[in-house]
């Protein structure tokens, strides 16, 4: 329990640092744009695909969580990108009471802007995205201990001959905050903090999707979900244009 | 376009303080979870009133102590848990309870209980009902029936229960009224 507020005070900083950077470089850029104004500077085009780095290392660490995500997007106009992301994950979600693993796959696919302005030839991107997501998963509900407040008959029954719940689906939007710097020529890296918004989703009988991959955890209280990436991509150069 | 992330930012604040407000992995106090059995007492020479049993010690039979909180009380009004991994619970409900130490304080071993004891048996079906993540799954009791199991000398003279077909899904009303 203690490991997860840990968890969510990591995120909730980091999300707070990204925020920080963003401000930061927005200044940057109202310097930079009349500085820019003259140069007639061609700009790369084509398509740029990748992986969560952050999820693949998570699965080596994490015993309760193997997934991987591969990302790809395409540059459509001079800062507006066409975005995916096509991922597997599983994750093994232990409480007092209950032990499940969810299995599934996701699909998401939307548009990227880039709110950056690049000094001359450099392409690196603070951008905002929306995404709409779709997952197809499972649970399997391993065991679980019957809550009681009062413990004078003890122990409460634990099941432990596993339930299948099949067949699930959700959909839920997501805005997209990040960046993504090219550290080498046409190779990227990436970070970003996703806050999602579920919009449908099967409810299993008699049990709660409480993880949902591409979604990650879900909140009792609300619809609202948070998730976060490290890309490291690689640009397929197509064409270049000028600006 | 160049507003847009003065709308992202606020947007994510407010997502992040949602968030964190949340207490998921703790189970309120407040939610209903596994319920007990519950059983109002009435005088049974006038069934509309409450009577009060005096000196009452409650024990579940298999256990060594008192059900906390009924170690020798004046009530109309028990709340008993029960088991969740058999179909069955008994309590032994013992009125006038006193320990009588036999004309020596300072020897327990000759120690005897007095009061009348009776027994009643619990019997119904189980459930599991999901409540939520951080409470799981919680027991309901279907098909429940009450029995006063006979004896020489019974002090809970009648019992009835509320509903036909009687269930335990909540504790918001009595179960059983017990008539002595």
């Amino acid at each position: 329990m203690k490991q997860k507020h840990t968890l969510t005070y990591f995120i909730s900083s980091f999300i707070v640092m990204i925020l920080f950077c963003v401000t930061v470089n927005a200044q940057n850029d109202s310097i930079v744009s009349t500085a820019n104004d003259s140069t007639k500077i061609k700009l790369k085009y084509g398509l740029r695909v990748g992986g969560d780095i952050g999820k693949l290392l998570r699965s080596f660490v994490d015993d309760e969580y193997s997934g991987f995500e591969v990302i790809a997007d395409y540059r459509l106009k001079k800062r507006l990108y066409i975005a995916g992301e096509i991922g597997f994950e599983e994750k093994t979600n232990t409480t007092d009471y209950l032990n499940t693993i969810t299995k599934g796959t996701y699909l998401k696919g939307g548009i990227d802007y880039n709110m950056y302005e690049n000094w001359l030839n450099m392409d690196n991107m603070i951008y905002s995205g929306f995404r709409v997501g779709a997952s197809s998963f499972n649970h399997t509900l391993n065991s679980f201990q019957v809550y009681s407040t009062n413990q004078y008959w003890e122990p409460q029954f634990t099941s432990t001959s596993p339930q299948n719940f099949d067949g699930l689906t959700a959909i839920w939007v997501e805005l997209i905050l990040g960046i993504k710097a090219e550290l080498f020529n046409n190779l990227f890296l990436g970070l970003n903090v996703q806050l999602k918004g579920l919009i449908t989703e099967t409810e299993p009988d008699n049990f709660q999707n409480i993880y949902i991959p591409g979604f990650n955890k879900t909140f009792d209280s609300s619809r609202i979900g948070v998730g976060y990436s490290y890309t490291l991509s690689y640009r397929i150069p197509l064409y270049k244009k000028y600006k | 376009m160049k507003y847009l992330k003065i709308l992202v930012i606020p947007l994510f604040l407010l997502g992040i303080l949602s968030i964190s407000c949340e207490r998921d992995d703790i189970c309120p106090e407040s939610t209903p979870t596994t319920p007990s059995l519950i059983i109002d007492f009435f005088d049974v020479s006038n069934q509309e009133d409450s009577k009060n049993i005096f000196g009452l010690l409650v024990g579940g039979i298999g256990q060594e102590s008192a059900l906390p909180g009924y170690s020798v009380v004046t009530t109309a009004n028990l709340v008993l848990p029960l088991k969740t991994d058999e179909n069955t619970t008994q309590y032994a409900l013992i009125q006038n309870y006193s320990i009588n130490d036999n004309g020596t304080p300072e020897d327990p071993s000759d120690d005897f209980q007095e009061g009348n004891q009776d027994i009643i048996t619990i019997k119904y079906s189980r459930e599991q009902v999901y409540v939520s993540r951080a409470c799981g799954y919680k027991t309901i009791f279907k098909n429940v029936t009450l029995t006063i199991e006979p004896d020489s000398d019974n002090w809970i003279k009648a019992k009835q229960s509320i509903n036909d077909n009687q269930s335990v899904e909540d504790e918001t009303e009595t179960h059983f009224n017990l008539f002595h």
